[in-house]
């Protein structure tokens, strides 16, 4: 027998005694799994910065958001309240006026007193034309009873805000 | 399962399924691993360029020309491999570790079917014994049945290396074959 056939023989034989391990193909396929994620772009880290970055770019705007105009839960917005003859400047001091209204009252006062403010803004709004001028005969008698009640209502408010109130 | 029966599932494993995944190492492994074994004797470290092996074949898939036999590029990333792995250790190990490395080597390798195989196949021992750049041309050359331009192509080495090599090895092999009393298979 020629050495080749020989060397050919026995790297068979000895390549068919081998035992392969048999825990190598869960490593195995641990990489492979391990480098479709990673192909796939999909690493949980990858996830879990991209999450981070949307609840940022959203939390950001919504923060400033939360941080706006108090006079806005009363009319909308300035643009709403400009058509009723009402400036940039006005609108600034009706929000002052209502900050004012948030630092001395409770609360609870001051949850009440917005509430009211709403509803009497709305009825004069009714009543006032894009140039600021009132008309009051616009309201039905309904309506002048209420605007009068609010008032009422309102005037403790005021008081307090305004430092005549007594202790 | 031959290469056109295996392509299939070959680029389905690329593409994240699973069980073609399973299908292409059940397919596959023996095939690796005996390589790496005949190569490096270290079990730990068998294993390692196993799997090294498998995440070069899903990373280089785009490479293979599917015209050509599926084994011949498996078995161009093995070697490959293997010799990265040696590159490495080279750096990383200190030289009198590696010189304890190299004498227990011979005690450690795979398991003892082996040793004993080694012990009933005389010739085998003796290419244990080669040095690995004779080695991988042998285990190549009649493991494989590879050509000498094929084994030159898959080392990328020049073909009259692979020639001097062979012919060397061959030598090496025939010599210490009649020192051991081995009289029959010197021609």
């Amino acid at each position: 027998m020629s050495i080749d056939k020989e060397l050919r023989e026995e790297l068979h034989q000895v390549a068919d005694s081998m035992h392969f391990p048999p825990d190598l193909y869960g490593r195995v396929r641990q990489s492979y799994q391990h480098y479709m994620n990673e192909k796939r772009g999909k690493s949980p880290m990858k996830k879990r910065m991209l999450a981070g970055i949307v609840a940022v770019a959203i939390l950001i705007p919504s923060a400033a958001f939360a941080a706006s105009y108090l006079a806005d839960d009363i009319f909308g917005s300035s643009t709403d309240i400009e058509q009723h003859g009402v400036s940039q400047e006005e609108y600034q001091a009706i929000e002052g006026m209502l900050q004012a209204a948030k630092g001395k009252l409770t609360e609870d006062e001051f949850k009440e007193y917005m509430e009211l403010t709403k509803q009497i803004v709305q009825l004069k709004l009714k009543i006032t034309d894009e140039n600021g001028v009132k008309h009051e005969e616009k309201l039905t008698k309904e309506e002048q009873q209420q605007f009068e009640q609010l008032a009422s209502k309102l005037a403790p408010y005021f008081e307090k805000i305004n430092g005549t109130a007594k202790p | 399962m031959n290469d056109k029966e295996l392509l299939p599932w070959l680029e389905k494993a690329t593409l994240g399924d699973e069980s073609a995944f399973q299908l292409v190492y059940q397919a596959t492994h023996q095939d690796v691993y005996r390589t790496v074994a005949f190569l490096v004797y270290n079990k730990q470290d068998i294993e390692d360029i196993v799997n090294e092996v498998y995440t070069r074949m899903w990373r280089s898939f785009h490479t293979y020309d599917p015209n050509r036999p599926f084994r011949y590029w498996l078995h161009g990333i093995t070697v490959r491999q293997v010799q990265d792995w040696k590159r490495k250790a080279w750096r990383r190990i200190r030289l009198f570790e590696r010189n304890r490395q190299m004498t227990c080597e011979q005690f450690e390798w795979t398991d003892k079917a082996v040793l004993q195989s080694e012990m009933q196949h005389e010739l085998f021992s003796l290419v244990r014994q080669l040095s690995y750049k004779l080695r991988v041309v042998v285990i190549l050359r009649y493991f494989h049945d590879y050509a000498l331009e094929e084994i030159a192509d898959m080392l990328q080495i020049p073909v009259g290396t692979v020639k001097s090599r062979h012919h060397l090895a061959l030598k090496e092999l025939r010599k210490r074959f009649e020192m051991t009393g081995g009289d029959a298979y010197v021609h």
